[in-house]
């Protein structure tokens, strides 16, 4: 296999957004190519597109074409939409670095784009039951809170995780995304702001979940001879992984608090990447709820199972701690435009690793991770290096 | 032209248009069935057209127990989707070894709890655009 890096990246401000689906588009790839003035539209073999429910957000499917167009891209070697719910973007990811690690593409654009909120809130969430399985799931009403909420009443009943944890990566998370321009949401919360805001699934309150939002992502990933003509400080992806337990709830793991298909896709990254979890310095995780990225802690191996929540209480997960995660805010300070999440998360971790992140740079981040869910039973892993090895 | 929603949120089950038509004929009448494998004889939920163990694509009905264990349950209050309404009560409720994800009714939600015995109580919804009944899985306490 060849070596695959990233040489640029960009995002549109994230939120409730005034802006068409290709509106977003154009401010995610402008935020890209003014990343690498090495690279112009014409110069992209490949464009790869996660998103997830253009055909009912903006009525229009063929969208990596329509894309392209937009962006001035006329793919050579690779055009293709990925749709793989929350995990869209890194899908897309792992498509263009597989191509050029094939040696079938040399240089491609990966975009992640969202246009969730619609004239209507309550529309919005329907779309979102798209995720679920219609027939045995969505048809009763069921979207992605309830299903998280189990996960974790059952992390609270067996390890005596308690609720001040779980506001605690709320807290984190929202004082994160206030230190970035790009951020859904940027006042920060205090304990008793995320304690105090409403019920949406118990235990899991407002400022605990990623609220609907719109946005854009784009990174430029390259072969190695490419990316070293480009840039003196491309971004290695050093391993990858990913691996399913299952899709309905009925067929996950009986004990909603562990999801062993994280562990075998860290797995496979940390064998592919040649490092374990005390290596990683910065990582962005899928908190697409708060105890999504409890769990992520215990499955990713940065502490033992059951005790999440102790170490988000002790700061191990903060500035000054074991590792940083989320330093953009995550899903919940950011907001999680479906495709585009992944796609932020591999630019964030562009920037921390060539110390470009500024007021949230993680001292001398040298290997980043990035994970994805896409419900509580599909789990994706990269890992990027700011060397090869 | 007016904004509008086309979309209908609960799954075509008549005969027209699924092979496991025969599930939501029974539920109707008040059963809970499953399918059985006609080749390995393994049975699954939700019944299943295809056997994930054997690849086989033939199958036949078996009746569930009629009653069940909540399993675990959530209550959603808030941010449900258009046309659905809080509080609701989602359960998985263990049927004869089998985790059934299904709505709890019927119950005041501050006194629903794991380890709770509950009874099949199907829920009519819209008919379909046929005029043909529709059906979804749930229980209500024993």
């Amino acid at each position: 296999m060849r070596k695959v890096a990233l040489v640029g990246a960009g995002v549109s401000k994230f939120g409730v957004r005034k802006a068409s689906y290709r509106d977003l588009v154009w401010e995610a790839g402008k935020a890209c190519f003014d990343s690498i003035p090495g690279v112009k539209p014409k110069d992209i073999e490949g464009l790869v597109v996660g998103s997830v429910m253009p055909e009912r957000t903006a009525f229009q499917s063929h969208i990596s074409s329509m894309a392209a167009e937009a962006l001035g891209i006329r793919p050579t070697a690779l055009s293709a939409r990925t749709e793989h719910m929350c995990a869209s973007g890194t899908v897309g990811i792992r498509y263009a670095y597989a191509f050029i690690a094939a040696g079938l593409a040399d240089l491609v654009m990966v975009l992640g784009v969202e246009k969730l909120n619609q004239p209507s809130g309550d529309e919005a969430i329907l779309n979102m039951g798209t995720g679920v399985d219609r027939e045995w799931e969505a048809a009763f009403g069921l979207t992605a809170p309830p299903c998280f909420a189990l996960a974790a009443q059952r992390h609270m009943a067996a390890y005596g995780t308690t609720e001040e944890q779980l506001a605690l990566v709320g807290v984190k998370n929202h004082t994160h995304a206030s230190k970035n321009p790009n951020a859904h949401f940027n006042k920060g919360a205090t304990l008793d702001q995320v304690l105090g805001s409403r019920m949406i699934a118990s235990p899991l309150r407002l400022f605990m979940c990623s609220p609907i939002t719109d946005g854009a992502a784009a990174v430029i990933v390259a072969s190695e001879d490419r990316a070293r003509a480009l840039t003196d400080t491309p971004v290695w992806i050093r391993g990858s992984g990913q691996a399913l337990d299952g899709f309905q709830l009925t067929s996950l793991h009986e004990d909603y608090a562990h999801w062993p298909a994280m562990q075998r896709a860290s797995a496979s990254a940390y064998k592919a990447a040649g490092v374990g979890a005390r290596d990683i310095d910065v990582a962005e995780v899928h908190d697409c709820f708060a105890i999504a990225e409890l769990i992520a802690y215990e499955e990713l191996g940065f502490c033992a199972k059951g005790e999440a929540g102790p170490f988000v209480a002790a700061g191990r997960s903060d500035y000054g701690g074991d590792v940083v995660v989320n330093p953009r805010g995550g899903l919940i300070g950011c907001g999680h435009p479906l495709g585009a999440t992944g796609v932020a998360q591999a630019a964030e971790v562009f920037a921390q690793l060539r110390g470009e992140a500024g007021a949230r740079q993680v001292p001398d981040a040298e290997i980043g991770l990035t994970h994805n869910n896409s419900g509580m039973g599909e789990h994706i892993v990269m890992i990027y290096g700011r060397e090869w090895a | 032209m007016t904004y509008f929603r086309a979309t209908d949120p609960f799954p075509l089950e008549s005969a027209d248009h699924t092979k496991l038509h025969e599930f939501y004929t029974r539920l109707g009448e008040g059963r809970l069935v499953t399918t059985r494998c006609g080749a390995c004889g393994a049975t699954a939920w939700p019944p299943r057209g295809f056997c994930g163990e054997c690849a086989s694509d033939t199958f036949s009905w078996v009746d569930l127990a009629r009653e069940g264990t909540i399993h675990a349950f959530t209550v959603q209050d808030t941010g449900l989707p258009a046309g659905f309404d809080g509080p609701r009560v989602f359960a998985i409720v263990k049927v004869d070894g089998h985790r059934v994800f299904a709505l709890v009714t019927g119950a005041d939600p501050a006194t629903v709890q794991v380890g709770q015995r509950v009874r099949l109580a199907p829920v009519r919804v819209s008919d379909d655009p046929k005029g043909q009944p529709r059906w979804l899985t749930a229980f209500t306490p024993a």
